[in-house]
């Protein structure tokens, strides 16, 4: 090979060096264009006065003060955020309910599993158009159901109403994910020793004790795992929302995400949407560490027994 | 079998039926409705399909341009597979190698995967403004060219194959590249498998994203089109059923057809995180 004697080039170990650094730029080019440096631009423009057609100015906290003493729209959207986030635990026990059922040698297992987890990969624009229907007040099959079985006379504006707007949605979001959490909780499940419920069976342990004392324990960080995908969905709800309600009625399933897309790209305060975006983000920190500390912590209780 | 046994696997059965039932209503809803060839809005609605038409999903090609949203679908997801494929190899492959600030890039793919996408929207298109990519295949597929789960997926395939061979190629005098196409990958199509998979769905599924930087209707992807038909007809028509479950079919095939990997890569992801 003919190549410059001597230099860099030369070692071996050098050449090395260069053709990883290779393999990894375009995938850091990815990250820090895409992750790393709208981060940190997100902070930065979240403390200035910024529009496309103004230069940039240094504000300080006025974008949070905004948000603080004259955005009710933010409070709403916070209070839904959080409602939404609440609402995962149900649905991750319901998850783990089916995950029980599903794991063991019951015949067609694998059947019961596909059909729900067939729901994830779903394209969340054309499940938000689905739901639509589904509620809707006459050709809706819900409210259908409803009025035949007798339970109502009028049809509920499921999508309209603003009490039921936001369960309603809620629930769409959870049909479409139940299968993901499903899925997290059969491979905690199976990589639980199996000699640890035979011990438990041997020593006499009621079927309870072993759920509380082995499984939900063994389980702690797939439990942990749907928490987080669980506080992640109030960000990626964005599509559900959108096509579902678009925030409405009013403001009564406006999200957080939502609040941001539409004060940025729909009223171009960028500047402001950047603050709202440091919250929201600082909002899913604070909530990833504690479930984590409870994760842990409840961890390291059941070691001491 | 005692008799309680068998007792309980058949409530076990009938819980899961009960489940599944419930789980399948929104694609049976949903597809009743777009082959129905009645005023959808009559009431009492039949619960079967009278009259089953394909006419909606004719009708489609008519109200809007679907083939334009299609191929924009197709060519981005194409671009953001082939990258994927390509980058994340080659650093799953640089990451089960030995070098100086390994430790350094590790920890920023990890603490990279805990950036949800949402959360950079504002700068992400202001960047993508300044390098002049709005309205362009390539500014909808670059922030997925390369994604930290399936990098992880390549390396640990990688990891799996036998030291023995890749340093046997080496004394043979293949080269770096050379043993990562001859010999790694042929090894991992699993991985491969698992990549296109996850990326495919990722993309065709991606609908924020196009919104923001599309605003010409000619370069908008499926689920574009799929939100402006909407705004456009409400739900006034069976096509827009059609329209959707013409845009779910893909999904749905790719999925039923390699479950596995795609469980495998949601599962090596989720563990690794």
């Amino acid at each position: 090979m003919a190549r410059p004697s001597g230099g860099w080039w030369a070692t071996r170990r050098n050449r090395q060096f260069a053709l990883i650094v290779c393999f990894l730029l375009p995938s850091l080019v990815v990250f820090f264009l895409y992750r790393l440096l709208p981060l940190g631009w997100n902070v930065i423009l979240s403390f200035q006065a910024w529009s496309p057609l103004k230069p940039a100015q240094w504000i300080g906290l006025e974008n949070y003060a905004e948000m603080w003493a004259y955005d009710d729209v933010f409070w709403v959207a916070l209070k839904n955020t959080l409602i939404f986030i609440a609402a995962s635990p149900l649905a991750i026990a319901a998850a783990l309910g089916i995950a029980l059922l599903v794991n063991s040698d019951l015949k067609g297992a694998a059947v019961y599993r596909t059909i729900v987890f067939l729901s994830y990969p779903l394209m969340a624009v054309a499940v938000g158009i689905i739901w639509r229907w589904m509620y809707d007040e006459r050709g809706g099959i819900i409210n259908y159901a409803l009025r035949a079985s007798g339970l109502t006379t009028r049809p509920i504006g499921f999508l309209q109403d603003f009490d039921w707007a936001l369960p309603s949605v809620i629930f769409a979001e959870v049909w479409q994910v139940i299968g993901f959490y499903m899925i997290i909780l059969l491979t905690g499940l199976q990589s639980i020793p199996p000699n640890l419920y035979e011990a438990a069976h041997i020593d006499g342990a009621p079927a309870r004790a072993r759920f509380f004392r082995i499984t939900v324990p063994m389980l702690r960080p797939s439990l942990f795992l749907c928490a987080v995908v669980g506080i992640l969905n109030s960000f990626g709800s964005f599509d559900l929302v959108y096509i579902m309600t678009n925030g409405g009625p009013g403001h009564a399933t406006e999200l957080l995400i939502t609040h941001i897309y539409k004060s940025a790209f729909v009223q171009s305060k960028f500047d402001y949407a950047a603050a709202l975006t440091v919250v929201q983000f600082g909002l899913l920190v604070i909530l990833t560490v504690a479930a984590n500390r409870a994760a842990g912590g409840n961890v390291g209780a059941v070691e001491r027994d | 079998m005692t008799r309680d046994a068998k007792l309980l696997v058949s409530a076990r059965h009938l819980t899961l039926m009960v489940i599944s039932f419930a789980m399948l209503v929104p694609f049976y809803w949903v597809t009743r409705t777009a082959v129905t060839n009645e005023n959808i809005y009559a009431y009492p609605p039949s619960l079967l399909p009278r009259d089953a038409h394909l006419f909606n999903f004719v009708d489609v090609w008519y109200l809007i341009p679907f083939p334009r949203y299609l191929v924009n679908s197709v060519i981005v997801s194409t671009i953001a597979v082939i990258g994927n494929v390509i980058f994340n190899a080659m650093a799953g492959y640089a990451l089960t190698r030995q070098f100086t600030g390994r430790r350094v890039v590790l920890a920023l793919f990890l603490s990279c995967m805990l950036i949800p996408f949402q959360a950079t929207i504002i700068p992400a298109y202001l960047i993508t403004a300044r390098m002049g990519l709005l309205n362009t295949y390539l500014g909808l597929a670059f922030p997925m060219l390369s994604t930290i789960v399936c990098i992880f997926v390549f390396k640990s395939a990688f990891e799996a194959v036998p030291k023995s061979l890749v340093d046997a190629a080496r004394i043979d005098g293949l080269t770096e590249w050379r043993i990562i196409v001859r010999v790694l990958l042929p090894l991992s199509k699993p991985a491969i498998a698992t990549n296109v998979i996850l990326t495919f769905i990722w993309s065709w599924n991606n609908f924020l994203w196009p919104l923001l930087i599309t605003r010409d209707p000619n370069m908008q992807t499926l689920p574009l089109g799929l939100a402006r038909f909407l705004s456009y007809m409400e739900d006034t028509t069976g096509a827009l059923y059609a329209f959707a479950v013409m845009v779910l079919a893909p999904s749905i095939l790719v999925f039923l057809m390699a479950q596995k990997e795609f469980i495998r890569g949601l599962t090596s992801g989720a563990t690794k995180g």
